[in-house]
Formats: C-alpha cells, structure tokens, sequence
C-alpha cells in the first residue's frame, strides 16, 4: 500500500512534467532542459551522500565525460544514439576506474580528491585535440533515432525528461532492493555494515559508477541539445551546485534530490531573471547567482540536516497533528510516524517492512 | 644549468607563498578537524584590498598590514559560520567552508569587480649566481622564513599557542583543563585568515588574481599539507617548497598548463598511498 501511494506520487510527478513540457513556451522550456538535467545529475550525487557517505564535489566532470562521448561519436560520424547510449558508459567505467583508488580515502581527503578529478579533467579536455582544446567541440549534429531528428526545444524537453524519468526509475528500484538496505546500512556505520555480510567496498564503487553514469547521461543529452561543447562549459562551480541541491533537498531521497533540484535551480534563474532587469549593473546575475547557493548551502548543512523534504514533512506532521480534531487526530499521529521518520536515515532497521 | 637555477628559485618562492596558505589549513585542521575550504579566498581578499588601499594612495606597508588583518577578520567570520553553532560535525563544517567561499565570490565581484588585479611590488633584481632574481622573490622568501619563524615561537614559547596545541591534540582534555575549544578554534581560523592573507598580498605583484584564483591556491595549499602530513605548520614548509620547484620545474622544462595537474595528482597519489596503509594498520580514522 505503501509502495503504491509512492508509485502513484511519482505517476503523477512525471505525467505533470510531461505536460509541462508540452505547454511550456521556448525560453521556459530551455530552463526546461537544464533544470531537468541538473536534476538527473543531482539524484546521482544524492544516493552517493546519503547512501555511500561520500562527499563528490567532482560530478561536473562525469557530466563533461558523458559529454564530450556523446559529443566526439557524434562528430566522429556515429549514430546519434549510439553517443548517447556511451555516455553514461563512458561515464561509469570512467568512476569505476578512478574510484578504485579515490574512494579509499575518506571525508574531507574525498571531497578534495573529487574537486582534483574535476580540474585534472578540466585541463585534459582543454589540452587534448580530440576535444577540440580551449576552442571546443563545435558542430554536434542534433540527436536523430529511428529517422526522427530532434530538432525543436520541446522535443529535448521531452528527451531530458525521459532521462530524468529513467534515472527515478533505476534509483527507486536500487534504493528499494536488498542493495539499497545495504547501502543505507552502509552510510550509517561501515564497519558493521562491513560485519552484516555487505560489500562495502564493492557497493561504495558501484555507487559511484552508478551516479556517474546518472551524469553522463545528462551531460550526453546537454551535447545534443547545445551543439557545442567548451570546456568553460563545466567549472567547477557545477560540481559544487549539484552538491547544494542536493543538501537542499535532502540527502539520500529521489524526491529530496528531485525537489532540491527544482528549489534550487528556480530560484536561481528566478533570481538573475531579475538581476538581468532594466539599471541592473552586468556584474549582478553572477554576484546573485554566488550568493544564492552560497547562502543556501549553509543553510542547508547547519539547519536542514535532513533537507527541505524532512523538514516539511516532519513540520507538516507536526501541524496536522496539532490541528487535527475528533477522529482524525488518530490518523495524524500515525502521519507524524510515517512521514517524520525520513528525517532520521540512520534508523534502518524500523524501515525494513516499509520496503518489502 | 642557469635556467634550472632560476625555475629552482621561482619555484622556491612560489612555494613559500603555499607554504603560508598550507600553515592557515594546517592550523584550522588541528584545532577544529574543519579543513577549510575558503582558505584561498583568504588570499584573494587580502590581495584585492591590498590592490585598492594602495590605488587609494596608502603607503605600501600600511596597506599590505591592513589586507592582512583584514583577511583575519575574514578568517574569523568564516570560523562563525562553520564552528559558531555547536555541534557540528567537522564534515559539515567543511561544507560550510565552502558555502562561505562561494559567497566570497559574491562580495569579491560586488567590491572589485571579475577582472583580474594586481599591484606592483618590488621592483629590480639582484644576480644571484648568475640568475636573474627579482627583489619580490627575495622579499617573499624572507617574509616567509620570518612567519614561520614567528609561529614556531608562538606554538612552543606562548600560553595561547600552549592551548591551541592542547585543542589540537586532545579537545575534551583541553577543555577539562578550563580551555575554551570554541574560542581557540575561533582563533585558530582568524589566524589561519592572517596567514592566507600574508601569502595573497606577497604573491598577487607575481601573477594579478581574480575573484576564482581561490580554487588553484586552496589546491596548491592543501597539497603543500599533505605533503606536510597536515601536522605541523613548519613541516608545511618543506611540502610547499617542493611542490613549488616541482611546478616550476614542469612548467619549465614541459608545459606550464600541466603543473596544476601535476600537483593535484601527486597530492592524489601520497593521500591513496596514506589510506591504504591506514587500512593495512587497521586503525580506523575517526
């Protein structure tokens, strides 16, 4: 029963999104495309800190990965959706690969060594000639499958969507399976994860690669859909705003990433769509858009420590419970128990049932 | 042989000026367990104020002392933020550090603007056996010496420098002994901020920084710590230097857009090397 009010919440969201995308105009539908992307990517980074415990401040650069594949077949003459099928490929075995080595380290040493990956990349991609160095990759034909070429906004707003719709769907799935208990054993304490029998470290790696590829197939869509790739394309700032959404949100949750997501990346564009107004100097957007995800971080890390969902539905609770009247005041108890307990990922053990 | 001489010596200083952004992380580590990210927007601030005291017409001095006290208040606001609320783990702290980062970028641009600035240090050279050295060299690696000089005698010789050692080894017992843990960490932080602000006012006449130069100075610093063990702030000394010639000598004898990276995937190599023998010790961290 559980399971299908989930299923029915997520039914819905999609369906909303579907056809948002479809009565949206254009310069709604390019945030459209982006903020559908960062939320792909976001989830990626989710999982990874609420589950696996690891702090990635380097997910711009499986983005980029994903790509530069997706962009470099594609010039390189193969199909379209052969790119975008290596995308997230690339992306995943690129993380394999690394995380072997990075993620035995830990915390601060991770964070710094994911911020390292992204700027080793940065200045690989902007020296290699495969991807066009400084000057970029240009002339990315439009994603075409089965003889239907993409070419209109919408239609890569449908597209982002379907990624993004994919990437719940997978997420959901793995967080709901005997791994993903694992997985949330294995955010709470290690070693006795480690003691019950889980993987750690293999897991931890399969995370890893798991949101890379989340990015890389964003990024493979964010080729086709921009023609052109630089590598001023992914500071490292990206990397950093995946993290805030996802801390805004609420770590380790779809909709938590899906909502930190959407908070995050509308505010900001609200925000320099006001910056960008009439007597505004040029500097504005830039110094709004810094200072939003700054302050938002902070927030987020000191007082929202299970994120905006937490925080709403412990507080949603909460104010049903306390204007709950007569019989209803059973109920709203019950909601407090059901919805609060989110807010404490630790307790894996009470949640067990919920997901069977 | 004259040109590895002066990438040894360019290398050198330069690796000073990490080696002071280094002992600023070094400190806020041991006291706090925060590795502070905004470490190089220290630099950057105390640069940028240096930059207009002196277009405001201060004598140079004067302004460099003032960006380097104002970097310290920097520094001490930065540990509000990520110490001020107790309770907070150390990895959310780090985070915090890089909230206050990015809102340094904000203020940064709104006070001097994305271009890059710079303002003249020293100018004429000595020859040096038979190298071309600039005076800004010399001054860099002198001031340098001094300050670490200044922190050895202030950990070994002062009660303050007693407590923050105290804080670092052991916070509870420190507090026990009627140690405010908060308040050193407070100043561990408003110091850390004076040290990034002495390397960003002795490196910005080398090279003019803007508001992002923050990313590559915090990298380099953070290497220069690890190469340091991330214990003492003198050991800091040794790890900036090396990895300073071995930038300049990259960047000499290779291609200078490659020395960044060679940084970052030596710091990578030592901090992996580190973690599988703490494995193989089984002493679990933390």
């Amino acid at each position: 029963m559980h399971v299908n009010a989930r299923s029915l919440t997520l039914a819905g969201v999609a369906s909303a999104s579907f056809i948002a995308a479809a009565l949206l105009d254009d310069s709604a539908l390019a945030v459209y495309v982006l903020l559908a992307l960062t939320a792909s990517v976001t989830i990626g980074i989710s999982l990874l800190m609420g589950h696996a415990g690891q702090v990635s401040l380097g997910h711009g650069a499986f983005y980029a990965a994903g790509a530069y594949t997706a962009g470099i077949l594609a010039t390189q003459g193969c199909p379209t959706w052969l790119g975008l099928l290596f995308a997230p490929i690339v992306a995943a075995a690129l993380a394999g690969i690394v995380g072997i080595p990075l993620l035995l380290l830990r915390g601060h040493h991770l964070a710094f060594a994911t911020l390292a990956l992204h700027l080793i990349f940065l200045s690989l991609i902007s020296e290699l000639s495969i991807t066009g160095g400084d000057v970029g990759l240009q002339g990315i034909p439009r994603f075409s499958v089965a003889g239907v070429t993409l070419t209109s906004v919408r239609s890569y707003a449908f597209l982002s969507c379907g990624g993004l719709f994919l990437i719940v769907v997978v997420a959901r799935n793995i967080l709901d399976s005997r791994p993903g208990r694992a997985l949330r054993a294995l955010s709470s304490s290690e070693v006795a994860a480690a003691s019950s029998g889980v993987p750690v470290g293999y897991y931890k790696l399969a995370v890893f690669a798991l949101s890379a590829s989340f990015a890389g197939l964003a990024g493979g869509i964010y080729a086709f859909y921009m023609g052109y790739l630089a590598p001023g394309s992914f500071p490292v700032m990206l990397s950093i705003e995946y993290v805030v959404m996802a801390a805004v949100g609420g770590l380790g949750k779809v909709s938590g990433a899906l909502s930190g997501s959407v908070v995050v990346f509308l505010l900001v564009h609200g925000l320099s769509r006001v910056a960008t107004l009439n007597g505004m100097p040029g500097t504005a957007p830039v110094i709004l858009l810094y200072a939003v995800y700054a302050v938002l971080l902070i927030t987020a890390v000191l007082f929202l420590p299970g994120g905006l969902v937490a925080f709403a539905s412990t507080n949603w609770g909460r104010l049903r419970a306390r204007f709950g009247v007569g019989t209803n005041t059973q109920v709203s108890v019950a909601a407090v128990d059901e919805r609060g307990s989110p807010a404490a990922p630790e307790s894996v053990a009470p949640k067990h049932g919920s997901f069977s | 042989m004259s040109a590895f001489l002066s990438y040894l010596i360019h290398g050198v200083c330069v690796g000073c000026g990490f080696a002071l952004i280094a002992s600023g992380l070094i400190i806020i580590y041991r006291v706090t367990r925060v590795v502070n990210l905004a470490q190089g927007m220290f630099a950057v601030v105390a640069g940028f104020t240096a930059t207009s005291l002196l277009g405001a017409g201060l004598p140079h001095v004067i302004s460099e002392l003032t960006a380097i006290l104002a970097a310290a208040a920097v520094g001490l606001l930065t540990g509000c933020v990520a110490i001020g609320k107790r309770g907070t783990h150390p990895q959310a702290s780090l985070i915090a550090t890089l909230g206050v980062g990015v809102f340094g970028y904000a203020v940064e641009i709104l006070t001097w603007g994305d271009q890059p600035r710079s303002f003249s240090g020293l100018t004429g050279a000595f020859e040096v056996v038979g190298v071309h050295v600039s005076t800004q060299y010399v001054l860099i690696t002198v001031v340098t010496l001094l300050v670490f000089g200044a922190l050895e005698l202030f950990f070994e010789g002062t009660y303050a420098g007693k407590a923050l050692t105290a804080c670092a080894s052991n916070p509870y017992a420190a507090a026990l002994q009627g140690i405010g843990v908060m308040r050193m960490g407070l100043f561990g932080f408003a110091l850390g901020g004076a040290l990034g602000g002495v390397a960003g006012v002795l490196l910005t006449p080398l090279q003019p920084i803007s508001y992002d130069s923050d990313v590559l100075l915090f990298v380099n610093g953070f290497a220069s710590a690890i190469l340091a063990g991330l214990t003492r702030p003198v050991f800091a000394l040794a790890g900036g230097v090396a990895l300073g010639v071995a930038e300049s000598m990259v960047a000499g004898y290779s291609k200078a857009s490659y020395q960044s990276s060679l940084a970052l995937i030596l710091t990578l190599g030592i901090l992996v090397v580190q973690a599988t023998r703490r494995q193989a010790l089984h002493t679990v961290e933390e």
